[in-house]
């Protein structure tokens, strides 16, 4: 039995989900798409898990709108990075999701697994020394770490376009897209702010084959993507120096109107806004750091358009290599 | 590891080449050329409709439209009920709920995504899902022949609209 889910969001959540970003030049960072290494580090090796809850969805109007009834969609990701120092200010990094899908209809069921889209990055930090301050003496204080890089999406995942017979299986997006990032990241103990902003850029491809059916060709491109996240912190020193650092962040999220054979695809449009909290534990040399997040789009009319509102909660864990 | 790779390079090196497999027109079937077969499903208010009853009404086809309730579907539905039934106004429109499973919860589904104005079948079982080898989006025509003139993802509607203006 055929069972069909284009769960696009879920595979937009794998490449949408907001950067969650702490006092990145001083204990590294990024989330589960994109890996910051801290200054004067030679590694990093980053786990993380993603709980992915769907609530409902905006349509294509930005009204919210429930899921089906009797519906429980679930995905689940585990996310291998891996970043590593090229030279004082370049940095490389690779992020392997896999992913898990369980999906509960009221007619149907659906379980499936299989790797995701993979990311790979290239990070300058315009900066040579740590820009994390106790106090502000000068007015060079108040300068922030800038990261500088370029983010491709290479699609490892199971799209929609793939040999798939069962569209349940979906873990990727099928396309290649490549990014602009730039971050800025200040911390003045104990606050700290950051604000992430990034370009994207999908490159159409071919399309011959539509969930394991082949079909007249056509090309097809997803439009321009942009993402902004802003986070604010606060760092709290235990006795034995190790921290725990508690955010708030809010991203907005979109995508323009995709083509189809050059025609405009308004069905790919996308919009989505989400809040987001989270708590990291660094030892006191920030060798390790532990992080919990949790990832809220906000269910209400006007917070999104053509996407899915979910709830995504993170357990991860970071170690640093000097 | 090595199953999860089958079929990467499928995304990372697309094609373009038409695949498509020659389809035996003489024969029944739910391929583009070939006569469908006969089913029949309840729409959310109970009554059982068949495709051949429809068709044998005169009218020029019917349009299947495989729903599944999400973001996507919406934004196919909404643009198919703005931009293409109105141009249409002897052809049978329907969604096909087929995740449902049952009258009163496909019912519910249809009212509470705006739907109340298009005819919504429920394929309980996914019995013409997989007949027809759909997928979510899925979008099917049928000419008052019981021919099948389309069998694939609706995309933007230029195709369904097309499809429509060729019938015979």
């Amino acid at each position: 039995m055929k069972l069909s889910r284009t769960k696009m969001a879920l595979i937009g959540v794998i490449c949408f989900s907001p950067q969650s970003l702490w006092a990145a030049s001083c204990c590294g960072g990024g989330s589960a798409t994109s890996l910051v290494l801290p200054k004067f580090s030679t590694s990093m090796i980053n786990i993380a898990l993603d709980i992915e809850d769907y609530n409902g969805y905006w349509d294509s109007n930005g009204d919210y709108k429930d899921d089906p009834p009797g519906s429980d969609l679930n995905q689940y990701r585990l996310n291998f990075g891996y970043a590593h120092r090229l030279s004082s200010r370049w940095q490389a990094a690779i992020v392997v999701p896999y992913v898990w899908n369980s999906n509960q209809y009221a007619g149907l069921s659906s379980n499936t697994n299989g790797l995701g889209d993979t990311t790979l990055g290239l990070t300058y930090e315009a900066f040579d020394g740590i820009k994390c301050v106790w106090k502000v003496r000068d007015w060079k204080d108040l300068v922030p770490a800038a990261y500088f890089g370029m983010a491709l999406t290479v699609p490892t995942g199971i799209s929609p376009y793939d040999d798939v017979v069962n569209s349940f299986d979906i873990t990727g997006r099928g396309f290649y897209r490549l990014d602009a990032n730039m971050l800025l990241d200040k911390t003045i103990y104990p606050w700290n702010a950051s604000l992430l902003l990034s370009y994207g850029k999908y490159l159409e491809r071919d399309v011959n084959r539509e969930y394991g059916n082949y079909v007249e060709p056509y090309k097809k491109e997803l439009g321009d993507r942009m993402l902004g996240t802003a986070s604010f912190g606060y760092t709290h020193f235990l006795e034995n120096m190790d921290t725990m650092t508690f955010t708030f962040t809010y991203s907005h999220l979109e995508e323009d109107a995709g083509s189809i054979d050059g025609r405009p695809d308004y069905s790919s449009e996308m919009e989505k806004n989400s809040v987001g909290a989270i708590a990291a534990y660094s030892t006191m040399n920030r060798d390790w750091v532990y992080k919990l997040t949790y990832i809220h789009a906000i269910p209400d009319s006007g917070q999104g358009q053509n996407f899915p509102v979910t709830d995504i909660l993170t357990v991860g864990v970071s170690h640093v290599f000097r | 590891m090595l199953s999860a790779c089958d079929g990467m390079t499928d995304d990372m090196l697309p094609s373009g080449t038409d695949e498509r497999p020659e389809v035996d027109t003489s024969i029944m079937g739910t391929q583009v050329g070939q006569q469908s077969p006969d089913f029949a499903m309840f729409d959310t208010l109970g009554n059982s409709r068949g495709l051949y009853a429809e068709l044998d009404v005169p009218h020029d086809g019917v349009v299947l439209y495989f729903n599944m309730w999400c973001p996507i579907c919406d934004s196919h539905a909404s643009h198919m009920r703005a931009n293409v039934i109105p141009l249409f106004p002897d052809v049978s429109f329907f969604l096909v709920d087929y995740v449902s499973g049952t009258i009163s919860v496909s019912r519910d589904a249809q009212l509470a995504n705006g739907y109340g104005d298009i005819e919504t079948l429920v394929d309980t079982g996914q019995v013409v899902f997989d007949m027809y080898g759909a997928s979510m989006g899925t979008t099917v025509v049928i000419g008052n022949d019981r021919v099948v003139r389309m069998n694939e993802d609706y995309k933007d509607g230029v195709k369904l609209t097309e499809t429509l203006q060729a019938l015979p």
